[in-house]
């Protein structure tokens, strides 16, 4: 049984169903996906509840056609979603390309599991560069939200619908297999943002005005650099505008932990105890990891002397933290591949130690 | 007095220019689409997919709402379209490799769930817009680009017959092969596209067409001889006919 939402009551709840819950809340009409562990639970959760509402679910025949119904679906200036994890999320690569050639508002959850290939179904941060990255072909950026506790994917759950929506860009929120499974007490409210006009570019039939075509097919140079030129433009303004980070501890930090997703609950328990100890330690987190707080991290750099990287997998954020450091200092990493998440035990020895020249 | 007996249908845009080869039937084809929607006042209520290949021009002719989806994906796309917007008109119009290939689940998938969708599907036995090369319908010793001595089974297997596989699907209402190779047939084609559209109109499932065409370019041939095939070598295979009609 998944606990009822009413506004300002507080449950325990998974987060594969808040985040279910919380697309429901913003007003998601249509869901679109294909099983996979460990994120099933929002498709099970979305097939009774978009019935129950008159809303609209389809069982997709694969990943491929999930995302491409969610394309169809907001093209016509339509809430909707699907979610699906690692492995089926390569499937997706492909429609995640055409949907910001297409500028389209289409919002996908990864909830990361073992890999590459099939990997296992224990949690995961292996898919940082595929988010971030993207697998797809040629130059675009997602718009990608990391969610470290349940309350958190219900808040990111509703600014990814914002933010796709604002800036008609697919906006992906990041979450990994602890966080899918995990119950935590969460508290709805209302969904807080705005709503988006649509009627200046949605598909509607050419009624009173001409036809509209959404398309990606750009035959001449020129009209593909121009584009790709306005496109940056965007991405540019959502750098500005919409860099999310949360910072522990950090004012007098000497040694700086940075994390993004479940792993940074750890890193925060770990900063805890060791400012136990009179370690001058803090800890960061990337909300946004596109836009990625780079310019926060380069200022932080000016003042720590040293900045640990910590993710499940075998490095892949602590690229863009070198990338925003500038080789300030040194970035060092501590990573694992898969599984539960570094204990608080191992990261306090591991900042010990790395602070044993600080 | 003179009277109008023949113009451009009002869901064709007028000052565009037509971009397929000389001789292919994709231009009669659009041309039939336009009239249906003018027809059954469709215009303004209809949103089409179309998915990549020469079929996907349709959106610079076509004076409608309409996207582009990736290859292969028009029916994942226009599901999407439908199941957000239940009032609108939604059809595809694709290729036979973008149909029957790449696309095969999308399209077989969409008839199984008897989606309340129209998919217009062009077969001319080969890859057109990328240069010829041999798809799911080119036929038994066929010669392409990637066929140069022929299809034959050992290596390529057997040719896919659309509007049959469609047909079997109990989603399904509408499923019919037509071609454009006679004043006749073009007349029986615009049949059949109207009533794809209708049994959407009236939900009560899928409504398919595959239109047989020509494609001069890549066959080599001149727009005559084309046809000629069409009738010689083609029909004999994708026997023209309505495969299902729930309605009949």
């Amino acid at each position: 049984m998944v606990a009822e939402c009413v506004t300002g009551k507080k449950v325990l709840m998974k987060g594969n169903y808040a985040i279910a819950n919380a697309a429901i809340k913003a007003g998601c009409q249509c869901y679109f996906g294909y099983p996979i562990t460990p994120q099933s639970e929002i498709g099970e959760f979305m097939s009774g509840k978009m019935q129950e509402l008159g809303r609209a679910y389809v069982s997709a025949e694969s990943e491929l056609a999930a995302i491409n119904m969610v394309i169809g679906a907001v093209s016509t200036g339509v809430k909707a979603m699907s979610s699906s994890s690692s492995c089926a999320i390569s499937l997706m690569q492909e429609a995640l390309s055409y949907a910001t050639a297409d500028q389209l508002p289409v919002v996908l959850v990864s909830v990361m599991r073992g890999g590459p290939g099939l990997g296992n179904i224990y949690p995961s941060q292996g898919d940082y560069n595929q988010a971030t990255i993207g697998g797809g072909n040629g130059d675009y950026k997602l718009i990608v939200l990391a969610p470290s506790t349940v309350q958190e994917c219900i808040d990111l759950t509703y600014k990814a619908f914002y933010l796709a929506f604002k800036y008609k860009n697919p906006t992906m929120i990041l979450a990994d297999g602890l966080l899918g499974q995990m119950m935590e007490p969460v508290e709805f409210y209302d969904y807080p943002y705005p709503e988006i006009d649509t009627t200046s570019w949605a598909l509607s039939g050419a009624k009173d005005r001409s036809a509209r075509v959404i398309r990606s097919y750009a035959p001449l140079e020129e009209n593909q650099c121009v584009f790709l030129d306005n496109l940056f433009k965007k991405y540019e303004l959502i750098e500005q505008n919409e860099v999310e980070y949360e910072e522990y501890m950090v004012d007098d930090a000497d040694f700086v932990v940075v994390a993004f997703g479940s792993m940074f609950r750890n890193v925060k328990s770990a900063v805890k105890l060791c400012r136990e100890k009179g370690l001058k330690v803090g800890a960061f987190r990337p909300i946004t990891l596109y836009p990625f707080p780079s310019e926060r991290l380069n200022s932080l750099a000016d003042k720590v002397k040293k900045i640990l990287v910590t993710e499940i997998n075998m490095g892949q954020m602590v690229r863009d933290v070198r990338l925003a450091v500038n080789g300030k200092v040194p970035v060092l990493f501590k990573g694992k591949g898969v599984g539960a998440m570094i204990d608080v035990e191992t990261l306090v020895e591991e900042i010990e130690k790395q602070m044993g020249g600080v | 007095m003179a009277t109008q007996v023949f113009s451009i249908p009002k869901s064709l845009k007028k000052d565009v220019k037509y971009s397929f080869c000389p001789g292919c039937d994709h231009g009669v084809a659009v041309r039939l689409v336009a009239e249906c929607l003018d027809e059954l006042g469709l215009k303004e209520n209809t949103i089409t997919a179309t998915s990549i290949g020469c079929s996907v021009g349709l959106y610079d002719f076509i004076d409608i709402d309409a996207i582009e989806a990736p290859h292969g994906r028009a029916l994942a796309v226009a599901t999407g379209v439908k199941r957000a917007n239940p009032d609108k008109f939604v059809f595809t119009y694709q290729g036979d490799g973008d149909f029957a290939s790449i696309g095969w689940a999308e399209s077989m998938h969409s008839a199984f769930r008897g989606e309340k969708l129209s998919a217009i599907c062009i077969n001319n036995t080969t890859y057109g817009m990328t240069g010829g090369q041999l798809g799911p319908t080119t036929l038994l010793g066929q010669v392409t680009t990637t066929s140069p001595t022929g299809r034959n089974i050992e290596y390529y297997g057997y040719p896919v017959k659309i509007a049959e596989h469609i047909a079997l699907s109990e989603g399904t209402a509408f499923s019919a092969r037509v071609s454009l190779d006679s004043v006749a047939n073009i007349r029986k084609a615009k049949a059949a596209i109207k009533k794809a559209f209708e049994v959407q109109m009236k939900g009560l499932g899928f409504g398919f067409v595959e239109i047989l065409s020509s494609c001069p370019t890549n066959w080599r041939m001149s727009p005559q001889q084309a046809h000629e095939r069409v009738r010689n070598e083609m029909m004999p295979i994708y026997k023209l006919g309505v495969y299902k009609d729930i309605t009949a």
